[in-house]
């Protein structure tokens, strides 16, 4: 269960705090979840995709005949059947205050592809077997180009081009003090280059989706997404209003960022709009393990300074990443990197240089961690290898160099809130407990820290709001709308708590209905571990002014001041305990004519953008920071890594609900055990080799122990109640973490991910190329 | 993916099956437990024009032991295996194999015959049957023929099964007293194919030293290998992990695996070293453990 | 194409179908009988969303070709427990916390039933063993564990 340091200055909570079941716990239980797929309607076609099987070509021919003249074939669309053949990945669901991300899509390649799985047509059928046939006889005629597989080689002279305006899509610097010279006077200097690899979402429930036109010809969407303002992209490609589509995410099979950027809407707006039938388009786990998005691969160069008592003096940061064919959001990824790359210490000389270019590789673009979990790796590595150069214990230089409240980032952010890195470490470590011994004598003992900071809440450039509408029933039962998308990590559910806590009603009596941008108020993307923060405040807010409405009242019926009455059991208590049910409340309330809703709007405090180069400033909202401690039995003779202990320690600010807190910090802790430990898209000259779940690996039951969640309640957090993200942050530091632990028991040092038993082996000497026995 | 359109035959006896899986116009596919020809037809990989699906015939899971040979029908399931059981408890091997194999599910459905059939390089099976010296009992209209162990596994998932031949059953010697058997799998995570899996199957003298030992690989090329030239070297010595390395360090492994996206071919060939050892180990012990009966 | 006529029980109710050879039982259910509590994760069996239940052992129904439910009597997780009478592993699910996505669930609960059948008292670590065979990108497993063991200690198992 949680152990958290509660602050003792916050205020006692009756609903807030406590770790009771979500509200769609019992449906997911029971299976009455409709997910995206589960949805039916009558006369649904089934629509499918044509995906290029070369990384990069020229479309020499495209003859859809055949396929359109199968019977049972609806409608067979390629990109001059699109209205407006161009989806530009803008900053996702809200308007940009810094201008367009220079991102162009095309909805179907015209003329060219760039990368294996790039969509060339659409078909609609009457069933899944013969839409499948419909794909086999659209006839493709390619003419292989020379692409580029991995960003040093696109960025070299002369190099072919991926776009026309060249391979470098985007490049963010700082400098802070003078690096080189810091690093001329270290005691000690750690040069060390790190790669990390392509990863796949590996959501279980793969892109899904129904559309269908409605009586008064809205083009409605109910599909597996993140992001229900993609609306917009969808009419934007369609030619037609904004308000002329509609879409609705339920309760989705998991997101990770890879349901942040379009992946269904637009082939159904299209192949529905076509047909004016409704069309289902499911994609198989091996499209989707071959086509969408994935996350960054970077080459991080670092160079790390200390002074002899462990002081950091100076990083440099050189980070390369993989864009794969198209931008997506591969510039704000980039960011999140810069932004990070110095990690949670105080470092006064800095020099960061993070570039990302194009290649013919699979499309990189969101996925949990956003960039800012990649660096981990780097700066965790290097604060290891600088502990064990100066023979420090990894906590006492953690120590040594944290931030604390008050601290500037690199970036030239002070942090304002309260920073809990030092204290993480330290709980994180000690909570390993005594060493364990080996279970044979060919196996190792050893243990890693790894501490991070992540940020929550969206770019502050950004000008992020979202919006809640809570009301109260006639019968004081109490109902939300909001645009949250649910992915299963208890959005909808922790609002409930909220607003439960505000109105002092049972969340049994609270209904919620989110993610229908017809019907909800928007409340942006469930992403960028913003949404307890942004839509959390939201329903704060709208819950507040609702209650401050009704305790008018109710102190009026009850002839008490309205600063001696309070809400809870669902009725208006005045401190002497004379009480009046809310039904009552809200039959007063409309005899007067007092409103029993508001609509509320939560701005996120704005900035405008900031000049790295030139001293920066703000550029988050806030960060989570935590420090995982893992405990590792290596295998000297296979290289075979076994996870024996997982203490992951962070700073949630206040936990809504512990019970939710604990399962997001065991789940991302997992996650990004597989990262560490086994997961990789491998990719051979831009062809996937790693497209069904038999080689994508992620882990099971088997391959992880328990995760211990240590959760510190530092009250500071932007979000509800003084609450923090803890969607991304866990995710962060597992993969430093088995690396430093190896390091500790085997002393070698992996510097690529995943690290497998191979990867083990081999730096232990044991394999030997050419060996033939 | 739906998989493309098929005609379907359930043959009540093995000798309509037969009938049906004679070679003709198109490519007709038997059906055992269908965990390793279903997501082919359902990847449209594999686009047979007749599919004879085998679970009526119930005299293909029948098990006998005659003699001092386990019998086991083609569509004894992997899960009987795993359990022991009937008879199939005198083959611990078995037990200790079968495990291994997918998931719980897979050993629902999957069995003896469908995977030996299939010839995955990877599989455990195999490489047991091969440890054991066994022999597959092969059936079509013209009768019946047996095939050693060591020439039914020809390539990559092919077998010494000719076109409309149908493999009935496995027969596998039952371990005498003194002797042992281990299986020792690397797999990156439990329920995968090996990376690499030993078999071994150890018999001891009454002097405790090796009388005769029998190992078997699996991922270490296109199809099992035995070690025939280590296993003549092990002939006398004194079990221990020190001796077996000894014995395996001197020489080639008579194996040549290949490299792929889960390993290269140089650490194939080190953890095959590596399981060996521990396979003989525990194969010498659980011999000594008879033994000591 | 070989059509077929196929007659098998569903969560104790007797069906009976009309469907090509050549479909899977998971889309024999999904599409034609509209049980949408079987998922379909990857089509390989490997993630086990659609497991279900094939005479009470736990089989994915991707990889099973319609015609061999003939006869056999199949359970989903509607057949566990519904409505007022959840079953002691939903209800475990349910305060333990282990379903946040939930697309994992039905084909969890139904490995754990099926799993504590016959073996009531699991230790931690042979449940660990039981489920490997169940992804789940969500939880990490600690909670799915949680309630796995506390089920199996509440409750006799129900037929």
């Amino acid at each position: 269960m949680a152990r958290g340091t509660a602050v003792s200055r916050m205020e006692p909570l009756r609903v807030v705090g406590r770790p009771l079941p979500r509200h769609d716990a019992w449906d997911k239980a029971r299976a009455r979840t409709l997910y995206a797929a589960d949805w039916q309607m009558p006369g649904m076609l089934h629509g499918a995709v044509l995906r290029s099987p070369y990384p990069a070509a020229r479309i020499a021919r495209l003859d859809t005949t055949r396929a359109a003249a199968l019977p049972g074939v609806a409608a067979v669309l390629t990109a001059q059947d699109v209205p407006n053949n161009t989806l530009w990945t803008d900053v996702p669901g809200q308007t940009s205050a810094v201008g367009r991300l220079r991102a162009r899509l095309q909805v179907l390649a015209e003329d060219r592809v760039r990368f294996q799985g790039e969509p060339v047509a659409l078909v609609a059928a009457e069933t899944p077997e013969v839409a499948a046939q419909a794909l086999e006889l659209i006839e493709v005629a390619y003419a292989e180009q020379p692409g580029v597989f991995g960003p040093e080689e696109a960025l070299q002279a002369g190099a072919p081009r991926v776009h026309e305006e060249g391979n470098l899509l985007a490049r963010w610097q700082v400098q802070r003090g003078d690096v080189d010279a810091a690093l001329g006077r270290a005691h000690v200097v750690v040069d060390q280059t790190y790669r990390c690899q392509f990863v796949d979402h590996a959501y279980l429930e793969p892109e899904a989706g129904v559309a269908w036109v409605d009586a008064d010809g809205v083009v409605t969407i109910r599909v597996s997404t993140q992001v229900i303002e993609h609306f917009r992209d969808v009419a934007e490609v369609l030619g037609l209003p904004h308000s002329k589509v509609r879409v609705i995410a339920p309760y989705i099979g998991g997101g990770f960022g890879g349901k942040e950027d379009v992946t269904v809407e637009v082939f159904l707006g299209l192949l529905a709009w076509r047909t004016r039938r409704p069309v289902r388009m499911v994609w198989s786990r091996q499209e989707s393990l071959l086509a969408r998005p994935k996350r960054h691969p970077f080459i991080l160069r670092y160079r790390t300074g200390a002074a002899q008592d462990g002081t950091l003096l100076a990083q440099k940061v050189e980070v390369l990443a993989d864009s794969g064919a198209y931008a997506y959001l591969s510039a704000l990824v980039l960011l999140y990197a810069t932004v990070t790359a110095a990690g949670p210490y105080r470092t006064p000389h800095v020099a960061i240089d993070a570039r990302v270019a194009y290649t013919n590789n699979p499309p990189t673009s969101a996925m949990r961690g956003f960039g800012a979990m990649q660096m981990v790796l780097g700066y965790e590595s290097q604060m290891a290898q600088v502990a064990r150069r100066l023979g420090l214990d990894p906590v006492e230089l953690c120590l040594r160099n944290a931030l604390r409240k008050g601290d500037r980032l690199p970036i030239g952010q002070e942090l304002d809130t309260h920073v809990a890195v030092a204290e993480a470490a330290q709980r994180a470590w000690t909570a390993l407990g005594p060493r364990r011994a080996p279970a044979r004598p060919s196996h190792r003992i050893g243990r890693g820290l790894a501490c991070n900071i992540q940020p929550y809440g969206r770019i502050v450039w950004l000008h992020d709001w979202a919006s809640a509408w809570v009301g109260f029933e006639t019968d004081g039962g109490v109902v939300i709308r909001t645009g949250v998308p649910d992915v299963g990590g208890g959005q909808a559910s922790s609002l409930c708590q909220i607003a439960a806590e505000v109105l002092g009603v049972d969340p049994a009596r609270i209904s919620i209905h989110i993610a229908d941008s017809a019907l909800t108020p928007l409340a942006g993307t469930t992403t960028a571990t913003r949404q307890l923060y942004m839509s959390g405040n939201a329903v704060l807010h709208a819950a507040t002014q609702l209650r401050r409405q009704i305790l008018e009242v109710a102190a009026q019926m009850l002839e008490t001041p309205a600063d001696r009455v309070d809400l809870r059991e669902s009725s208006a208590v005045t401190t002497a305990g004379r009480r009046v049910s809310l039904a009552q409340v809200m039959q007063e309330c409309a005899r007067l004519g007092v409103p029993r809703d508001y609509l509320g709007t939560y701005h996120a405090p704005a900035g405008d953008p900031v000049d790295l180069e030139r001293g920066g400033g703000r550029v988050f909202p806030d960060y989570t920071f935590g420090a995982h401690a893992i405990e590792v039995e290596v295998d000297t003779e296979t290289g075979a890594v076994t996870i024996l202990r997982h203490v992951a320690c962070h700073d949630v600010g206040r936990a809504i609900n512990p019970q939710s807190v604990e399962g997001q910090i065991q789940g991302g802790a997992v996650m990004g055990l597989g990262y560490g430990l086994m997961e990789e898209v491998v990719v051979d000259r831009g062809v996937n080799l790693s497209t069904s779940f038999a080689a994508y690996l992620i882990p099971t039951s088997l391959d992880v122990p328990d995760v211990e969640s240590v959760i510190i309640q530092s009250g500071e957090g932007k979000g509800p109640f003084g609450a923090r993200g803890i969607g991304e942050p866990p995710i962060g530091p597992p993969a430093a973490a088995i690396a430093n632990a190896i390091e500790d028991a085997v002393g070698v040092r992996i510097t690529e991910l995943p690290i497998t038993p191979e990867r083990v082996a081999r730096a232990l000497g044991l394999v030997t190329d050419g060996d033939r026995g | 993916m739906p998989a493309v359109p098929f005609e379907y035959q359930t043959p009540a006896t093995l000798a309509e099956a037969l009938e049906l899986l004679q070679p003709g116009a198109g490519d007709v596919r038997p059906l055992a437990g269908g965990q390793s020809l279903v997501p082919m037809l359902t990847l449209r990989l594999a686009r047979p024009t007749v599919v004879v699906d085998l679970h009526r015939l119930d005299e293909l899971r029948a098990v006998r032991r005659d003699n001092g040979i386990l019998e086991i029908g083609a569509l004894v399931r992997h899960r009987a295996l795993e359990r022991g059981e009937g008879l199939l408890n005198t083959c611990p091997l078995l037990q200790e194999a079968a495990p291994l194999i997918g998931n719980v599910r897979v050993r629902t459905l999957g069995t003896i015959g469908g995977s030996l059939a299939h010839a995955d390089p990877a599989a455990e099976l195999p490489a047991v049957v091969q440890a054991l010296d066994g022999t597959l009992v092969i059936r079509s209209p013209r009768g019946e023929r047996t095939v050693p162990a060591q020439d039914f596994f020809v390539d990559i998932l092919t077998t010494a099964l000719q076109p409309g031949e149908l493999l009935v059953a496995v027969r596998l010697p039952i371990l005498g007293p003194r002797m042992g058997s281990a299986v020792e799998e690397f797999s990156r995570r439990a329920g995968d194919f090996a990376i690499v899996a030993a078999v071994a199957v150890v018999e001891l003298d009454s002097g405790g030293r090796v009388a005769r030992a029998r190992v078997a690989l699996a991922g270490v090329g296109r199809t099992p290998r035995r070690l025939a030239g280590a296993e003549d070297a092990l002939v006398g010595v004194q079990p221990s992990a020190e001796t077996f390395w000894k014995v395996l360090a001197g020489r080639p492994l008579e194996i040549a695996p290949e490299s792929d996206a889960h390993a290269s071919a140089a650490y194939r060939h080190h953890l095959a070293r590596v399981l060996t050892v521990r396979a003989l180990e525990r194969a010498a012990s659980a011999a000594s453990g008879e033994a000591s009966r | 194409m070989t059509e077929l006529r196929i007659v098998f029980t569903l969560n104790g109710e007797r069906r009976e179908i009309q469907a090509p050879a050549h479909r899977t039982l998971l889309h024999v259910l999904r599409d034609d009988l509209g049980a949408v509590e079987v998922k379909e994760g990857c089509g390989e069996g490997v993630c086990g969303t659609c497991t279900v239940l094939l005479d009470g052992e736990p089989v994915s129904s991707c990889l099973v070709l319609a015609g061999r439910a003939a006869g056999r009597d199949i359970m989903t997780l509607r057949g566990l427990g519904d409505g007022d009478a959840p079953h002691p592993l939903q209800e475990a699910f349910v305060t333990h916390g282990a379903a946040q996505c939930g697309f994992c669930t039905p084909g969890m609960i139904l490995t754990a039933y099926a799993f504590l059948q016959e073996n009531p008292q699991a230790s931690r670590s042979e449940i660990r063993r039981a489920i490997a065979g169940n992804l789940c990108r969500c939880t990490g497993y600690t909670k799915i564990v949680d309630a796995i063991a506390a089920a199996g200690r509440e409750a006799p198992p129900r037929g």
